[in-house]
């Protein structure tokens, strides 16, 4: 029966004839997910999928990865960082970079994992490198409210932490239609999105399997061939209308919107996340007195075209050759969910090496 | 004999010397252990393979076994991969100053007991006591010689299109019962290491079939390197189809959470096998019946497309390319 | 971003839950729903609980597919 299903939601997608269609992803793990399925090697020629700005590896500007190698070599500050951002190169260095000189950088699983090393070590000043949007920022406010509630004086945050919706609406044109990031919706509710239909902005929220990728590209699919503003979520079992409640009071009540810097996109008008003034003893970049860190990319790099869907990885002149997942220059190519590097890495053509 | 490993031990002097027959020739005493400058060994004609590795891993002991039992099957399955039988080892210690004796001895009992089950013999090792720091723990190199079997021809250049590919277990235990043993990320499951002496599996394989192009052990780097290995040192494409990869469950529930693949994950007791493909039945039969290869499965095959490249057929029936490993592993998560 | 993993609630207690994904098991916080109890099906993401599942994959797209016919 559910072969049947899964057969034709490949079917509609296979059977499209219409004119050209872009459905834009814009999380990482669809990205790593439509590359490790192979997605893109069944679709027809009329339907392009483009990788958003997704990933939050890929997003972070270089200047977050230089103070957080600031905090480490000039503080001596420990790096408690998801494994993601290691390899992330900064202006001068990576964070391996700077432990394979002797900083301390300790990937962890969640925020309070880093929070708890903290109260194991008290001799040591610990700083979590908090990126991630609405799925990912909750973790890091309990860190900063368990830190609070043990009165730590050697834990702190760095923050990134984006949010979504400002992003679709800088990247309205880009696409006909997002295919929304499930886990940030199970936080953000299917309402955050479905209101955005005023604005002219549709998609669907998807989820992460493979029946679920492909159903959530036929609906997609049948509703722009419809031609009508659409919203769909086709991941209710995990996300509701309003997500999570108290998910959302936890990061209202420790953080606050402020402009945020994305990668390759540039400043977005509120589309980040800072801590408040009540929690300023957890923000390193008060706690520290960070100076302003301007980072330098490479000018080669074309990540933030990419991310736009202005172009595709193999138009970058530094795809493959001098960037590759070993050496990367940008950030695409470094989180195995980033677009270049999901290219590099599963793609049938072959790549100039 | 003090509790704790001293530099004195790695003096030469009599403590040196207590350590020796205390620890390590009490358990490898064997005719051609030898207390002179060099083993002196009887060796028939023929062919001969030869290989030496270093064994360094954090923490020296896990479920399943430790960084002992490691230092055996390690060189003696890179023997078994050339179809030779072991014979012979070497084994050299580097100590961390301060060491626990009872550990060094557990250590030692276990390549004992590893060495005497893979059929092969310790001649002759070396022990020095490194400063507190200068090493973690224990590091152990061990080099091995054994006979090849008569007519047995095997390497990573001989993969043939229309060959299959055999996996002899469950793939990446090692490497998850290592990651889960540092305890960094709070994750518990129960999963030992494959850690095995894989020589009486390669023997058996080898009496059954009447051709077998390449065994591979894999390694640090898992299956998923292995594969690459082959498909560039053959020129040939490799396609494997992902659902028939053999993971335990609770393996993929720890990569799950940490955003690993179990390709590429060590094993230390798990072979690639590349066989022409009317062996391939045979072999897996064979495998089937021993004890460390219960979970033998055949994956996939050897094409003349994308040379040097491993395709995967996933499980909506797609084509993609298997990414090419690389870097240090590092958990996905945000 | 953000890897999640489907898993089975075995114990709660002060906030957290112990869930198991096929074997796997982990503490992980429980703040962000309201209701948990032991034998429901989570999705984790980075050590915290985002959302219960109500259903497995296949009958959600069996069911968006239906609509679509």
């Amino acid at each position: 029966m559910s072969d049947n299903k899964k057969r034709s939601a490949k079917e509609i997608i296979q059977g499209y004839s219409g004119p050209k269609l872009r459905i834009m992803e814009v999380c990482g793990t669809h990205t790593h997910e439509i590359f490790r399925l192979g997605v893109r090697n069944i679709l027809p020629e009329n339907i392009e999928l483009i990788s958003g700005p997704g990933c939050p590896v890929c997003v972070t500007p270089v200047g977050f990865i230089d103070e957080a190698v600031y905090l480490a070599e000039k503080h001596n500050c420990t790096i408690t960082t998801f494994g993601d951002l290691i390899r992330v190169p900064g202006t001068e260095k990576s964070l391996a970079g700077a432990r394979s000189e002797g900083a301390r950088v300790l990937p962890v699983y969640t925020p309070t994992d880093a929070c708890r090393y903290a109260i194991d070590h008290p001799d040591e000043q610990v700083v979590f490198l908090a990126v991630g949007f609405e799925t990912t920022t909750p973790s890091a406010c309990m860190a900063v409210k368990m830190a609070a509630e043990n009165g730590l004086d050697n834990f702190s945050i760095l923050t990134a932490n984006k949010t979504m919706t400002n992003a679709y609406r800088t990247l309205k044109g880009s696409a006909d239609a997002f295919l929304y990031p499930g886990h940030v919706n199970a936080i953000t509710g299917a309402d955050s999105c479905a209101r955005l239909v005023d604005e002219g902005i549709y998609g669907v929220v998807a989820g992460f399997t493979a029946k679920e990728i492909l159903a959530a590209l036929a609906v997609t699919v049948v509703k722009l061939q419809e031609g009508k503003p659409f919203f769909r979520n086709c991941y209710p079992r995990v996300v509701t209308d309003e997500g999570s409640i108290p998910g959302k009071r936890m990061m209202e009540e420790v953080m606050e919107p402020c402009d945020s810097e994305w990668r390759g996109l540039g400043v977005i008008p509120q589309s980040g996340l800072r801590l408040r003034e009540e929690y300023a003893a957890y923000d390193a970049r008060k706690k520290y007195d960070l100076p302003e860190i301007k980072g330098r990319p490479n000018p080669a790099c074309r990540c933030g075209d990419v991310l736009q869907g202005k172009c595709t990885p193999a138009d970058c002149k530094v795809f493959g050759k001098g960037c590759t997942p070993l050496h990367p220059i940008g950030a695409c190519m470094v989180s195995n969910e980033g677009t270049c590097a999901a290219w590099y890495a599963y793609r049938k053509e072959t790549i100039d090496e | 004999m003090s509790k704790t490993v001293t530099l004195a031990h790695g003096a030469g002097g009599r403590q040196t010397s207590e350590l020796i027959h205390e620890v390590f020739a009490a358990h490898f005493a064997n005719p051609l252990f030898t207390a002179d400058d060099a083993a002196v060994l009887e060796v028939e004609a023929g062919r001969l393979a030869m290989s030496t590795d270093g064994f360094i891993v954090s923490p020296y002991e896990f479920p399943g076994g430790n960084v002992g039992k490691l230092s055996i099957c390690g060189t003696v399955n890179d023997l078994a991969c050339m179809g030779a039988e072991p014979l012979y080892l070497t084994c050299a210690f580097v100590i961390e100053e301060g060491f626990p004796m009872d550990k060094l001895e557990e250590i030692a009992a276990a390549m004992e007991k590893t060495a005497a089950e893979a059929g092969v013999r310790i001649v002759a090792g070396d022990t020095k006591v490194a400063g507190k720091g200068q090493v973690d723990g224990v590091f152990i190199t061990t080099t091995g010689i054994g006979r090849i079997k008569e007519g047995v021809r095997t390497g990573g250049a001989l993969a043939r299109p229309g060959d299959a590919v055999i996996v002899t277990g469950d793939v990446g235990r090692h490497g998850c019962t290592i990651l889960l043993a540092r305890n960094e990320y709070g994750i518990e499951a129960d999963v030992d290491s494959d850690c095995a002496p894989l020589w009486g599996a390669v023997d058996s394989v080898l009496s059954a079939a009447d051709d077998v192009h390449v065994i591979r052990d894999a390694t640090r780097g898992g299956v998923g390197t292995v594969l690459y290995e082959i498909a560039e040192q053959s020129n040939v494409g490799v396609r494997i189809n992902a659902e028939s990869v053999p993971v335990d469950g609770a393996v993929r529930g720890v990569c799950g959470m940490l955003g690993l693949e179990p390709l590429y994950l060590a094993c230390e007791g798990r072979l690639v096998i590349i066989a022409p493909g009317e062996e391939a039945d045979k072999i897996v039969e064979v495998l089937r019946q021993g004890k460390y290869t219960a979970g033998a499965a055949v994956i996939g095959e050897i094409t003349d497309e994308l040379p040097g490249k491993v395709v995967m057929t996933t499980e909506i029936g797609a084509e993609t390319l298997l990414p090419q490993p690389g870097g240090e592993l590092l958990p996905r998560i945000c | 971003m953000c890897v999640g993993l489907p898993a089975r609630v075995v114990t709660v207690k002060n906030g957290m839950a112990l869930v198991d994904a096929s074997g796997a098991k982990r503490e992980v916080s429980a703040e962000l729903l309201e209701q948990l109890d032991p034998g429901d099906y989570v999705m984790v993401h980075a050590g915290v609980a985002i959302a219960k599942i109500t259903s497995d994959d296949d009958e959600e797209a069996d069911a968006l597919l239906e609509e679509l016919l």
